[in-house]
């Protein structure tokens, strides 16, 4: 039916515009690693380059939205726009008393002042920069951790990219009774808003968020949304992994942090619709490891339950599934594997081309014909 | 890109190149221009390079860029080069015009001392002035032009009290031949028509548009009509009140004597407004500030119309019902949303309308009804693009997520019929290419056309192709030529 109306020469796109896109930034706010990186890139630095990278992508329509996020140590603290509910985690919130302005009128006359500055851009930079000092100056040294809460600021992103969703979403109230099949389901449907996440990682990946970090990366890849990672310190092995399960970008800037704008401006500018035309920045490798169920240790080979898929570094209490209680049969584990004796072969090996490594196998992985 | 910048695109592509040269020395006409007039690809390739210290290769270019995407790439380079942003030379690099690239640096990273973001007035506003009311003043200017033009169609509408645009308005409308003047009254013309059709947003253009074009035949013919304003100067303080905040005031001192000059008019206009009680203050006005929007972006800013209208009376509920009003169902039916006399009008222009409810009118589009329209000089694209401009919000919705074109096919192939039935040509003015030395370079140089997307016609056997735009072709003539002689 779809071809008989012959649609496609209905050239409507003068029509529809440019689909509006929604950037989130998650700031890695580890106060160890950037000490570290002070020598080559002092904090500040970096969110001037952030400011401006945002304030790009805001330049590209004025439809296009963004809202940046701070993962510290212990907890995940929204930078803009502000937090619906001011928590009391972050201390006396007496900036956010002076924001909300005067009945609605968009007149801050503490902020903006400048005729050098577009008034939305001057918003966002005094929003950021509040907020990020108000978590700077309640951090204690009790909270220097070296790893930083990503998974939860990851959570924080995707609720909040799913609820402007919505907002841009047809609604189901009115849908037609008698045609139920105007309003398929989402998964269908062409986005009506280009969501992606940028996480801007300074510290390494902690071994003990692999499980909810993960649930946060598939329900990413779940919402087509794109996770692009830049890191400027440490190897956070995770978001390699959460770049490449929801087709996003990665890309190690640690050779040279003070190239942070040119890495920001060239390969993650770029939103959905754009990359559908651009070639993105590919990764050679990807450390796929996980990490156990039972100590939380990134392990390269370990035990899998057949069931639930659960991993786990030994072989748990009396073999049973530590997350699905199976009694799992661990076949001839541990015992020593008869080994028959082959003639010995003299097999010329050049050395290292021949591809595969020593695994200790016989015979090579099965691969489909 | 949308369709109603094209007018505004058509008319900066015919500026010099040192004419842009001084438009990008202000980062707020920069950023409205980038923001407003380059395809999505084009920005990327912008931004890549802004902050690129080497010069960026094209052959980079091409790799970054995939292979299908050649032709969004050619569009996108062709229109960076007709704007003067890119250079125009032929060295392998492509790097932005110097003023551009300082221009946009600014507008990102905020600083310098060019106050082309407006100064914020540090007087207190008067209290009387809000959002709604700033709504409601800008809408009352823009209903008064458009009654003006609707009214020499002949349709009576019922609002009085409305004293008319100003004598000055008038002389434009009449000068940019929207309409003409017969005897004592005044009768529209089809570039009255395509003006009524459009959104409010390209109306507000259309206008600005013919006032700098009268403001160049004045000074060309050395009268000092309009002050001595210069038009590239007019244009770059479009673009700085784009870029201010609705609803704020600004210091009226802080400008240039001829923008000074300029601000009566646009108080004609309902762009600005200024309060009779403080002079040094003024008031842009939605219509200025949406004036480098898209059209998603648009279509909120009714959204912000009809929250600050709830209250503030009929006035602001037509304004609201102006855009996203329409639905347009497959049997011809037409139901509209709207309450103002006004847009009923344009509406009865090329449909049969039976009932009119309190915010509501339904009616038929007939084929009588589009004869009548295409008689007056209405032509079908016209309406359609009206009815797609307009169109509900639910409609878009609808047609977002089933992936359908938003107006039903069978209803706008109809429309598009009936006007076939009363006239068979359409003259696009352009250029026509014809014997080529060999089919070889008939065809790389028509394939070049086609990429950049300026053909209009083509027939390879006849080796022969029509262009509607002709100076990148030239260009590309000359490369060509030059390559060959070095071969």
């Amino acid at each position: 039916m779809n071809h008989i109306d012959a649609s496609e020469h209905y050239d409507e796109s003068a029509f529809t515009g440019q689909t509006p896109s929604l950037l989130t930034i998650i700031i890695d706010t580890n106060p160890r690693a950037w000490a570290a990186l002070n020598d080559t890139l002092p904090i500040s630095k970096a969110i001037a380059n952030i400011l401006v990278f945002v304030n790009a992508h805001l330049a590209f329509g004025n439809d296009n939205q963004v809202a940046v996020l701070a993962a510290h140590t212990n907890r995940a603290v929204w930078l803009y726009p502000k937090s619906p509910n001011p928590d009391s985690v972050a201390g006396p919130d007496s900036q956010d008393v002076e924001m909300t302005g005067v009945d609605g009128r968009p007149s801050h006359p503490e902020l903006g002042t400048s005729a050098n500055k577009y008034p939305q851009f001057a918003q966002i930079e005094t929003s950021i920069l509040t907020s990020l000092r108000s978590l700077i100056d309640n951090t204690t040294t009790f909270d220097l951790k070296p790893t930083t809460l990503i998974s939860g600021a990851l959570t924080i992103a995707l609720s909040y990219i799913h609820k402007t969703s919505l907002a841009f979403e047809p609604s189901k109230t009115s849908k037609d009774p008698a045609n139920p099949t105007t309003a398929p389901s989402a998964t269908l449907a062409a986005p009506t808003l280009h969501a992606r996440i940028l996480v801007l990682s300074v510290s390494d990946s902690e071994p003990a968020q692999y499980i909810p970090t993960m649930n946060a990366v598939f329900a990413a890849s779940h919402a087509r949304i794109h996770l692009d990672t830049i890191s400027l310190h440490g190897m956070p092995t995770f978001l390699q992994q959460a770049a490449f399960i929801t087709g996003g970008t990665f890309l190690s800037a640690a050779s040279n942090p003070r190239g942070l704008l040119s890495f920001l401006m060239f390969g993650f500018l770029a939103d959905a619709e754009a990359r559908r035309s651009l070639i993105t920045p590919t990764q050679d490798s990807v450390d796929f490891r996980a990490a156990c169920f039972c100590h939380r240790n990134v392990v390269d080979t370990g035990f899998v339950c057949s069931i639930c898929l659960s991993i786990f570094c030994e072989v748990p209490e009396n073999a049973e599934c530590l997350t699905c209680g199976t009694k799992l049969a661990l076949g001839s584990y541990g015992a020593k594997p008869a080994v028959i004796p082959r003639k010995k072969k003299k097999k010329k090996r050049i050395n290292g081309i021949n591809g595969r490594e020593e695994t200790g196998s016989a015979t090579g992985t099965p691969v489909p014909a | 890109m949308s369709a109603n910048a094209s007018s505004l695109f058509q008319y900066l592509e015919q500026l010099k190149g040192t004419t842009f040269g001084r438009l990008y020395q202000q980062p707020s006409t920069t950023f409205a221009i980038f923001r407003r007039m380059l395809p999505h690809l084009a920005k990327t390739i912008v931004m890549a390079i802004l902050y690129m210290p080497t010069p960026f290769l094209l052959s980079d270019l091409d790799i970054w860029i995939k292979p299908t995407a050649k032709r969004d790439k050619d569009q996108a380079i062709s229109i960076l080069r007709s704007l003067h942003i890119v250079l125009r030379d032929a060295s392998p690099t492509i790097s932005l015009n110097t003023n551009f690239k300082n221009s946009l640096r600014l507008a990102l990273e905020g600083g310098g001392d060019h106050n082309s973001f407006g100064v914020p007035s540090t007087q207190p506003p008067p209290d009387d002035i809000d959002l709604g009311f700033l709504d409601r003043y800008a809408r009352k200017k823009w209903d008064d032009i458009l009654h003006f033009v609707v009214n020499s169609v002949g349709f009576s509408t019922s609002e009085k009290g409305s004293s008319g645009p100003k004598q000055s308005v008038k002389d434009l409308l009449i000068g940019g031949r929207l309409v003409e003047r017969s005897g004592v009254t005044h009768r529209i013309t089809q570039a009255g028509f395509t003006f009524l059709l459009q959104e409010a947003n390209a109306q507000v253009w259309t206008l600005l548009l013919l006032w700098l074009e009268a403001a160049d035949v004045a000074s060309s013919s050395g009268r000092g009509l309009l002050g001595g304003l210069e038009s590239v100067d007019m244009l770059s303080f479009f673009f700085l009140l784009a870029s201010l905040e609705h609803g704020r005031a600004y210091e009226t001192s802080a400008l240039t004597e001829a923008r000074k000059n300029m601000l009566p008019t646009l108080v004609d206009f309902g762009l600005v407004y200024i309060p009779p009680a403080n002079p040094q203050q003024f008031f842009p006005t939605r219509l200025a500030t949406t004036l480098t929007s898209s059209d998603t972006a648009l279509r909120s800013v009714s959204a912000g119309f009809l929250a600050s209208g709830e209250g503030g009376g009929g006035g602001l509920g037509d304004s609201a019902g102006d855009k996203s009003s329409i639905i347009l169902e497959t049997n011809f039916r037409m139901y509209a949303y709207v309450q103002s006399p006004l847009q009923i009008a344009v509406l009865a222009l090329f449909s049969e309308l039976k009932f009119r409810f309190r915010g509501l009118v339904s009616g038929h589009l007939t084929r009588a009804s589009i004869r009548q329209a295409v008689d007056m000089g209405i032509t079908s694209d016209q309406i359609i693009s009206y009815l797609a401009s307009h169109a509900h919000k639910q409609m878009h919705r609808v047609a977002a997520s089933t992936r359908k074109p938003l107006l039903p096919p069978v209803v706008v192939d109809q429309i598009r019929l009936w006007q076939l039935d009363t006239e068979r040509m359409l003259a696009t003015p352009g250029f026509l290419f014809k014997e080529f030395d060999d089919y070889k370079e008939y065809v790389a140089i028509c394939n070049f056309a086609e990429d950049i997307g300026v053909v209009v016609w083509r027939n390879d056997k006849k080796c022969m192709f029509f262009a509607n735009k002709v100076e990148q072709i030239k260009g590309f003539m000359k490369d060509r030529k030059k390559s060959n002689e070095s071969k």
